[in-house]
């Protein structure tokens, strides 16, 4: 399975020039905590709801300072054909939880450990069912 | 999905309760009608790019794969 088929949801970019006060409403309102960066057409970072607490609220930031001031600059992305099973090394490698996807180096979306483990939850009920089954109501060979 | 300047692309709610979002196309910067989108949306005026995933639908279309 590709990457770009565990995409769940729509992802939304903003330029590295809307402030981080813009940058929140536009998270709060789309119940998203993480927003692309673009410039130019090619992802420049990504500002998460972390970021703008740890290195805006906390350190009293203006409410209108530029939101690339902020971002993660130094982000891993991964190209949307990429097999699902090498997606799982780069989230173990790196220790993040949300991997833009991009397509010839362009961002296309967003992937999260969240989207992955629903997943995997919905896999491993299927395959568990005839298990349970079994185990709950075991198949007893009719005598005589 | 296909889009041009001036469509309406409904974005579904995620969560038990969170009502649709609705956005208005006001470039497309993809080829061909293509992603990524300059949209306004519906329920704060901001804008931003949009690249649709499987949430969204162009209003009056059936969602598209990918």
């Amino acid at each position: 399975m590709r990457v770009i088929d565990c995409v769940r949801r729509s992802a939304i970019g903003v330029g590295p020039e809307r402030t981080i006060t813009d940058a929140a409403e536009i998270m709060d309102q789309a119940g998203v905590g993480a927003l692309a960066v673009i410039d130019r057409g090619r992802i420049i970072g990504l500002v998460t709801d972390r970021d703008l607490v740890r290195r805006g609220v906390a350190r009293h930031v203006p409410p209108d300072t530029r939101v690339d001031t902020v971002m993660t600059s130094d982000i891993v992305t991964v190209e949307a054909e990429t097999d699902l099973h090498d997606v799982f090394a780069i989230f173990r490698t790196h220790a993040i939880r949300r991997l833009p996807v991009v397509r010839g180096g362009e961002f296309v979306g967003m992937v999260t450990v969240d989207d992955l483990v629903i997943d995997l939850a919905a896999d491993l009920s299927d395959l568990a069912r005839p298990i349970i089954g079994e185990v709950l109501f075991a198949h007893r060979d009719r005598l005589g | 999905m296909q889009a041009k300047v001036g469509d309406r692309i409904v974005v579904r709610g995620h969560h038990v309760g969170d009502p649709n979002r609705d956005c208005e196309v006001l470039e497309v910067h993809g080829t061909d009608g293509g992603p990524p989108y300059l949209v306004r949306w519906g329920d704060s005026g901001h804008t931003t790019l949009f690249f649709p995933g499987p949430d969204a639908a162009i209003q009056g279309r059936e969602p598209t794969t990918k």
